[in-house]
């Protein structure tokens, strides 16, 4: 093994998070609400048990037949006059936002994972796009040039002072860290940005491959704005999001809303079947309504078929991010964001390892006590902790090994302990 | 201690936690069946390593070695029980063992089984304790091998100990932090989280904390030891049991 910045890198940032008490309070805040939120869903929701074990059994469906139903879904969403796309790795899909984008563009964002795994919004703003993130906790972090430190709930670890001082930065001019102020003072902000916008970008929860139908689940109503109010919409995605048909992401969206927030139903599901159209003046179809007149489904792959390939981590493409396993994980509470990389806990160890790569994540890695609660906890159950077990005999083999876990190996090697003890020399006194 | 083969009796397997750390655990275990009559022996310094913490660092290979030396080593000494207070060990054995290095010829158990099969031999043996305790479910031994309730009712069996629950238990209980091979890698973190868990999930009033892991058991102690007072649950009859 070379050097040890694979390390030393890692863990600085787990010691600043350890040390953090106010990051470690936002945090422990953000899991009690979640905690009870979602015992109390579960609880009114029996028949979610049900629910959940049909999700799983489509997710391995889907994934099986995941080729297939790229072409379907992109066939269907030309059909109802869209475009698709399917980008091989990031830079593909770099390419073809930017391509589609143009430069000097006004351009918003709602939340996704899938454009931070693949760094869009760098590549949207290195051709001269002003990019603006319309999740509140997305445009916070933005504002802070921050990282995530959860999937559903970007900023959890920034306090409303510390919020009052970026939006006061932002505006010019000193602004209180009452909470409800600092909503409206997002709202204010960023609606004119939605009306004068040339390009919206979003993600996607589930897509539909039969009817090419895009499914988009939030609360606070910015991805509704952003797919909606700007000419061009582009949905960036990945491959493994799409399901075959509307019951199948249907049975999905009914599970996802409790296990990732406690609620029974987001507040808002925007269903988008190709672009806006109206036939009402002699019956002629014009598109650009009062909605995008271009649809782009833009599908990425990024590793994921490498995934569905393999036996070993295919199970992690069922994941429908719901970020539950992240709130319930002993170790990320307590080192939060910096449990991964773009993608978070046990899970997140994973993705991580697919799409952005291996290195970034073998620190991290060593983080999981591979206890099997976010096994327990996981609506799809997927077996996390034994991916990261051959995950982690993956990194051993290609050299990331603690030094302490050598010192082990040889310790067990040579003296039959992990703790390098001479026992056979005891032998006399006992 | 030597090798003595005899049907009846059976091996009871150490860890190395137990032998060489947490001595405390493999003494009050070995003393428990001295005091209900059971006959045992040990590999004592032949021991060895079970191949546990080679599986959770990455070794799989290695872990195979370690497994067909143990496996090799109790089928020659004949015996047909393995007894262990290692959770880790406990799982290696019976439930890995057999995916890496083929069927094992002898059968595997927690402490707390054997114990409650032979609770007969436990009653009325322990004087009164009055605490008010919390088991913390370890996860090899709980969500891993499914064995929650013999601890406690072996808990129970104590006059006066007031058992209560945490926030997070049985299957949904909060792993120590120590696990996986994250205590020799980060073992800032692994203190960290097992402070996290005393501090969010115990009910008020609690003054014992019981653990059956030696490697919980180390690691809330050394991590906690200034809020709480930590005891293994072969320790724990030990200390009650009547002189
Ligand atoms: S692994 Fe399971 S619990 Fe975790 S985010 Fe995915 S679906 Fe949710």
């Amino acid at each position: 093994m070379g050097s040890d910045d694979w390390l030393a890198l890692k863990r600085d940032e787990f010691k600043r998070w350890m040390e953090d008490e106010r990051r470690r309070t936002g945090l422990s805040r953000a899991v009690a609400a979640y905690t009870s939120a979602k015992a109390n869903a579960l609880s009114r929701l029996p028949e979610l048990e049900e629910m959940r074990r049909e999700v799983r059994k489509i997710k391995e469906r889907s994934i099986r037949q995941m080729d297939e139903l790229v072409k379907i879904a992109m066939e269907s969403v030309r059909e109802v006059k869209g475009e698709a796309y399917l980008a091989r790795d990031a830079e593909e899909a770099r390419e073809i936002v930017s391509e589609l984008t143009g430069s000097g563009k006004l351009v918003v964002k709602s939340k996704s994972l899938t454009g931070d795994e693949v760094g869009i919004n760098e590549a949207l703003e290195e051709r001269g796009n002003r990019v603006y993130e319309t999740d509140l906790g997305e445009f916070i972090i933005q504002l802070r040039k921050e990282k995530p430190t959860h999937i559903i709930n970007p900023s959890i670890h920034v306090p409303r002072e510390e919020v009052a001082k970026t939006f006061s930065e932002l505006l010019g001019r000193p602004v209180g860290p009452e909470i409800t102020s600092l909503v409206g003072i997002a709202r204010d902000y960023l609606r004119e940005k939605f009306c004068n916008a040339d390009v919206g970008i979003t993600g996607a929860n589930v897509v539909s491959a039969k009817t090419g139908t895009i499914f988009i689940v939030e609360n606070e109503g910015n991805a509704r704005f952003v797919s909606n109010a700007p000419p061009k919409h582009i949905c960036l995605t990945g491959i493994e999001k799409i399901v075959p048909n509307l019951s199948d992401a249907f049975k999905l969206l009914q599970v996802l809303p409790p296990y990732a927030t406690g609620v029974f139903m987001s507040a808002y599901v925007s269903m988008i079947t190709g672009p806006s159209k109206t036939a009402d003046i002699e019956k002629t179809i014009v598109y650009g309504a009062h909605g995008p007149k271009e649809l782009h489904l833009v599908l990425l792959d990024n590793g994921r078929r490498r995934m569905a390939d393999d036996d070993a981590f295919r199970e992690a493409l069922y994941c429908i991010r719901c970020g539950g396993c992240m709130y319930e994980c002993p170790v990320y509470r307590v080192i939060g964001g910096s449990f991964g990389n773009n993608y978070f806990g046990g899970i997140g160890l994973i993705w991580s390892a697919f799409t952005t790569g291996e290195e970034k994540v073998a620190a991290a890695v060593d983080a999981c006590t591979k206890c099997g609660r976010c096994k327990e906890v996981c609506p799809l159950e997927i077996d996390t902790p034994r991916m990261v077990e051959r995950l982690k005999q993956r990194l051993v083999k290609k050299g990331f090994v603690q030094p302490k876990h050598g010192e082990i190996m040889a310790s067990i090697n040579e003296k039959g302990n992990p703790f390098g003890e001479d026992e056979r020399a005891d032998r006399p006194k006992g | 201690m030597g090798l003595i083969s005899m049907p009846d009796s059976i091996l009871y397997w150490k860890g190395c936690m137990s032998r060489l750390r947490t001595k405390s655990i493999a003494d009050s275990t070995m003393e428990l069946f001295r005091r209900m009559g059971v006959e045992f022996a040990t590999l004592g310094e032949e021991e060895g390593c079970c191949g546990s913490v080679l599986l959770r660092t990455g070794q799989p290979e290695a872990a195979k070695k370690a497994a067909e030396s143990v496996i090799g080593k109790i089928s020659s000494s004949g015996f047909k029980e393995v007894v262990t207070a290692c959770p880790g060990c406990f799982r290696t054995m019976s439930s890995e063992y057999p995916l890496i290095a083929g069927q094992i010829p002898f059968k595997v158990r927690h402490i707390s089984q054997f114990l409650i099969e032979r609770s007969s031999l436990l009653k009325d043996r322990f004087r009164r304790m009055d605490v008010k305790a919390c088991y913390h479910d370890p996860c090899h031994l709980g969500r891993h091998m499914g064995v929650y309730e013999e601890p406690r009712e072996l808990i129970r069996m104590v006059p006066g100990v007031e058992l209560v629950e945490m926030k997070d238990n049985r299957s949904k209980a909060l792993c120590c932090g120590s696990g996986g091979g994250v205590r020799s890698a980060y073992p800032e973190l692994s203190r960290e989280v097992a402070k996290s868990v005393i501090g969010g999930e115990l009910p008020g009033g609690v003054k014992l904390l019981v653990t059956a892991c030696p490697f919980c058991n180390y690691n809330f102690k050394d991590a906690c030891s200034g809020q709480i007072r930590v005891m293994d649950l072969p320790e724990l009859l030990i200390s009650a049991w009547r002189g």
